[in-house]
């Protein structure tokens, strides 16, 4: 391989596609660009691991049992708030099949929300486990707490934390977000993003519009529930098995609280069933399962499984905070904007992290002045974390709906105001795509015919954008690749498959570079011996993965070349590859020849990244990384009698770099598509005010979308763009997916209405409420 | 199916009602619930009464006889999984609102976690592992993987299950197929791909 050296690569989308020079640091493959040409990356193919999940063979954390294993439960506490004046597991010991219990808290401890953990033990089974938790006796003073954003920030309010807060943040944190800018009471301040001066801008506006608009608690509710089985090999050695996104992040932390070294923990998670954000470390955000889980299989000797319930998972797994953003925009005359100013105040629990992402920042850029100020409120609930694309779905609805209310003021088409304010390239050609493709101008004449006609079932059409980074991480990933004399072909990495379809691009990536079937290539993911590997946050997977798997492979294949040019006596150089066989002139050599001649068991070779080195055409703010562009059109009809919002389409255009696996790619997309529909109309943590208890944390009355409750069609189109960003040109889809549409659907339900309901979820009462026909609801 | 008497869970909570539930509940009054320490034999001569301890139980199981011994209030759910190691029902909400626990008795689909393990006794359950014949994909788990109805998989086993039962219909509209999944829960948001692969499906087996 040469060393340091400048390539000129093909990049751009669309028609607008151009040459760049970018430099490659040593051992680099050159990047696949718009010029290359390739056969397998790029073109659909089924999950190479589907076999296993269609006949119930993949094997979740759930359904490992290792010899011997005992049933955790953990006790937790009732109460929003109270003090903990004394605790007694002994009597929990001596119940039947109880092997080991364990106190979490201390006499004099505050509790500051219900559902934290409290105490602990494992038993042969679970009735055994949940029974013995009852002879647990604990004493508790309730103490005053606020469950309430609203009521959580007026002075005198019971305060949740009562000393330094500690922000916890994980790999599905976006890069950069975080931080604090002073507390006072249970209001932290986030560091404002700022530019230009918005309340100039708001002074100087000719037409303005404000409103405040808010949204709901959301919960993962992943369908595996957080689980960890930890069995001890000995005192400073374990294996454990994680429901995890982070298989390192599960072993890191586990060894930190054991004090073993990381070497010595060796973590397993072969399939896991969905995270979004909420599986990282080898604890749950509100919950030391990690510490539980392993502390209880040392105390009795056995391996301990861990699997919390639906209501756990509700209550101390994470959720997306909910927001009130207060917006004020400002447009001249001519009806550009002149500011855009949001106010966020948003509760992630007792945790941080209740911003509301960069879309009210970074997409309508042209607009010269905006001030951006949010605010984490405590309260006593459950921590939230890192939730697909966290902060954006929450700031997106705000945003695109104020937007299209000043569009009616202004009397503009919404997309065209958007149109007016958005610099990025890609956004601007789908918005563009998506007018003609969605039929945009004449679905919002029949919108408006219907409104005039007061026509009891109303169409409405919404579009938004989405802004997210290419997050993709440079040295963190280290692929190998091997091929054996038998002519098989392995790659192996320490990542999980969170069902984005990374194992099927992986084998893709491989079977391109060495020209093999796809088939042929075995793919060994979800150990952390198989080499590091990234979380899958952050939309980083592909985008890190790919990349270190490609210079593996193209190692291994360099090694072949020498090999076949050894075999038909020529230079290396003379070799050229092709249907996988190596030739040179009129002779060849054909793959299973080839690979019986290699010298010892197998050829092996790792790979890793390089930082990114290409950011064609548009940054993300304050990085070095790609702007990814997306939108989504929604139409709904709404039923004036009853408000029921029905989604009939979404049309999602996405750009995701190279689209490595279109199938596997639109399933993610369809994916993100009906979790923000669910987002938009169904799903709500409900607390009770007056015991500070969650009352839905069940899946029958928190309500996560079933198969007739999506968009009637959901289309998925993909603007493929070569950025230079690594050597595979993929970059991430899992989180832009599910930003826009909650926004999109709001403002196509304000299209219907002819007026807004500002606060998600977007439910029956709400819509009436907003056409005047019931009376609001208390708070909102 | 055998002549015993149906118990099943909704039925017995039903049949001593909530007060009688909670009063028999009392912690330090609980029935033993083990259910592999096995020191409780049936009692003899009561013909038709189980438990408390376990109860023999003879079914069919993915075509092959299975005997197991189980105690009363043991879910079919838990049982299969946690007594039989038959992994692929998984437990999501363990109260009937996911789906994800669906398994055929008798040919319906029915959630496994609603059910206790004596209710099939003398019945035939198919799990998702029964669907293959021979290490041989059904015509159904093909059209899954074909129209990519599966992300993380966790909802895949119920899913396929709900759908299997649907496949002997001749003319089958989307509309069938999203009444039949109504009850199965998918977070990854695959329900768009499964209705394409059992109409595909349906077209291939019919
Ligand atoms: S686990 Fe049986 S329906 Fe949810
Ligand atoms: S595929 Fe993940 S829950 Fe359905």
């Amino acid at each position: 391989m040469p060393d340091d050296s400048k390539v000129t690569l093909k990049v751009g989308f669309a028609e607008q596609l151009r040459d760049i020079e970018v430099q490659l640091p040593a051992g680099e493959p050159k990047p696949w660009d718009a010029r290359a040409e390739l056969k397998v990356v790029g073109k659909p193919h089924p999950r190479v691991e589907a076999p296993l999940k269609v006949s119930g063979a993949a094997k979740y954390t759930h359904d490992i049992v290792p010899q011997g294993a005992l049933w955790a439960a953990v006790l937790r506490c009732p109460h929003a708030c109270a003090l903990v004046e004394s605790i007694d597991v002994a009597p929990a010991k001596s119940q039947p099949g109880v092997a080991a219990a364990l106190a979490l808290v201390k006499p004099g401890e505050r509790m500051i929300f219900a559902g934290q953990d409290v105490a602990a033990v494992a038993a042969k089974t679970a009735e055994q486990a949940e029974a013995a938790l009852q002879a647990i006796a604990v004493q508790y003073k309730p103490e005053a707490f606020v469950i309430d954003t609203a009521a959580a920030m007026q002075d005198g309010a019971p305060l949740v934390h009562r000393g330094k807060v500690e922000e916890r943040s994980t790999e599905g944190d976006e890069p950069g977000a975080g931080g604090s800018a002073g507390q006072r009471g249970n209001v932290r301040t986030s560091p404002s993003m700022k530019k230009g001066d918005a309340h100039k801008g708001l002074r100087m506006a000719k037409v303005s519009h404000e409103a405040t608009y808010t949204t709901q608690v959301h919960t993962h509710s992943a369908l595996e529930t957080h689980s960890i089985v930890v069995q001890w090999d000995g005192p400073k050695q374990a294996t454990l098995w994680c429901s995890t996104q982070g298989i390192f992040s599960v072993r890191d932390e586990f060894a930190e609280i054991f004090e073993l070294k990381p070497t010595d923990v060796h973590v397993h998670t072969e399939f896991l069933g969905g995270g979004f954000g909420a599986k990282f470390g080898a604890s749950a955000p509100g919950s030391r399962m990690g510490f539980i889980a392993g502390e209880l299989a040392r105390q009795a000797g056995a391996p301990v499984r861990l699997l919390l319930d639906r209501k756990e998972e509700h209550l101390c797994t994470g959720n997306r905070p909910d927001s009130r953003q207060q917006v004020k925009l400002g447009a001249g005359a001519n009806g550009q904007l002149t500011a855009i100013h949001v106010v966020a105040h948003g509760t992630a629990g007792i945790g941080t992290g209740a911003g509301v992402g960069r879309n009210a920042f970074g997409v309508y850029s042209r607009c010269p002045n905006i001030l951006v100020e949010s605010h984490d409120v405590f309260t006593h609930a459950g921590p939230a974390t890192a939730m697909r694309a966290p902060g954006h779905p929450q700031g997106a609805f705000a945003l695109e709906l104020a937007l299209d209310e000043l569009a009616k003021k202004l009397k503009r088409d919404p997309l065209d105001l958007r149109l007016a304010h958005d610099e990025h390239p890609v956004r601007r050609h789908q918005f563009e795509l998506g007018r003609k493709q969605f039929g945009w101008d004449e679905g919002k004449k029949r919108a408006a015919a219907l409104r005039d006609k007061q026509a009891r079932v109303r169409r409405g059409f919404g579009v938004a954008g989405s802004i997210w980074g290419d997050f993709g991480r440079g040295k963190a990933v280290v692929a190998t690749v091997s091929v054996m004399r038998d002519g098989s072909v392995e790659v192996k990495n320490g990542l999980q498959d969170i069902g984005g379809g990374i194992t099927t691009v992986v084998a893709q990536v491989v079977a391109e570079v060495l020209q093999r079937p796809i088939e042929a290539v075995r793919v060994r993911l979800g150990d952390s011996e198989l080499g590091p590997s990234v979380g899958s946050g952050g939309s980083v997977t592909t985008a890190s993965v790919t990349p270190a798997v490609r210079a593996a492979a193209e190692a291994v294949k360099t090694q072949l070349t020498a090999l076949a040019a050894k075999q038909l006596g020529r230079k290396p150089e003379e070799i050229t590859w092709s249907e996988g066989q190596a030739r040179a002139g009129s002779k060849s050599i054909a793959w299973a020849e080839l690979c019986k001649k290699i010298e010892g068991e197998a050829i092996v070779a790792t790979g890793t990244r390089p930082e990114t080195y290409g950011a064609y055409p548009v940054k993300f703010m304050g990085g070095n990384s790609y702007q990814i562009a997306g939108v989504q059109f929604a139409e709904v009809s709404v039923d004036t009698w009853t408000g029921v919002v029905t989604v009939e389409r979404v049309l999602a255009i996405h750009d995701c770099g190279k689209v490595m696996n279109p199938l596997t790619a639109r399933s993610q997309v369809q994916g993100g598509v009906i979790l923000g529909t669910s987002y938009a109309l169904t799903e709500q943590r409900i607390m009770d005010r007056v015991r500070g208890v969650m009352l839905n944390p069940n899946l029958e009355t928190y309500k996560i979308a079933g198969a007739r409750d999506v968009p009637r069609a959901i289309d998925v189109v993909f603007t493929p763009v070569d950025t230079g960003a690594n050597n595979t040109g993929a970059i991430g889809i899992g989180e832009p997916a599910t930003i826009p549409t909650a926004a999109a659907i709001a403002c196509a339900v304000h299209d219907a209405l002819g007026v807004a309901v500002r606060d998600l979820p977007l439910t029956p009462d709400r819509v009436l409420a907003a056409l005047g026909v019931v009376p609001a609801r208390g708070a909102s | 199916m055998s002549d015993r008497a149906r118990i099943t869970r909704r039925g017995l909570f039903r049949g001593i009602g909530t007060a009688g539930l909670l009063a028999g509940c009392k912690p330090s009054e609980r029935p033993p619930t083990t259910t592999e320490d096995g020191e409780q034999p049936p009692p003899a001569g009561s013909a038709g009464a189980l438990g408390p301890g376990p109860s023999p139980l003879e079914f069919t199981l993915n075509g092959q006889r299975q005997v197991a011994e189980v105690a009363p209030h043991v879910t079919l759910l838990a049982a299969l999984r946690e007594q039989l190691r038959v992994t692929g029902p998984k437990v999501v909400c363990d109260r009937g609102a996911c789906g994800a626990c669906t398994v055929l008795v008798d040919g319906v689909a029915r959630n496994s976690c609603m059910m206790l393990a004596h209710d099939v006794d003398g019945a035939a359950v198919t799990t998702v592992e029964g669907l293959s014949q021979g290490g041989k994909l059904s015509v159904l788990q093909e059209a899954f993987i074909r129209h990519d109805a599966l992300q993380c998989g966790f909802c895949t086993s119920g899913m396929l299950m709900s759908c299997q039962a649907l496949l002997g219909r001749t003319q089958l509209e989307r509309e069938d197929v999203e009444a039949a999944i109504a009850g199965n829960l998918c977070r990854c948001g695959t329900y768009p791909n499964v209705v394409a692969a059992v109409l595909d499906a349906a077209k291939g087996s019919a």
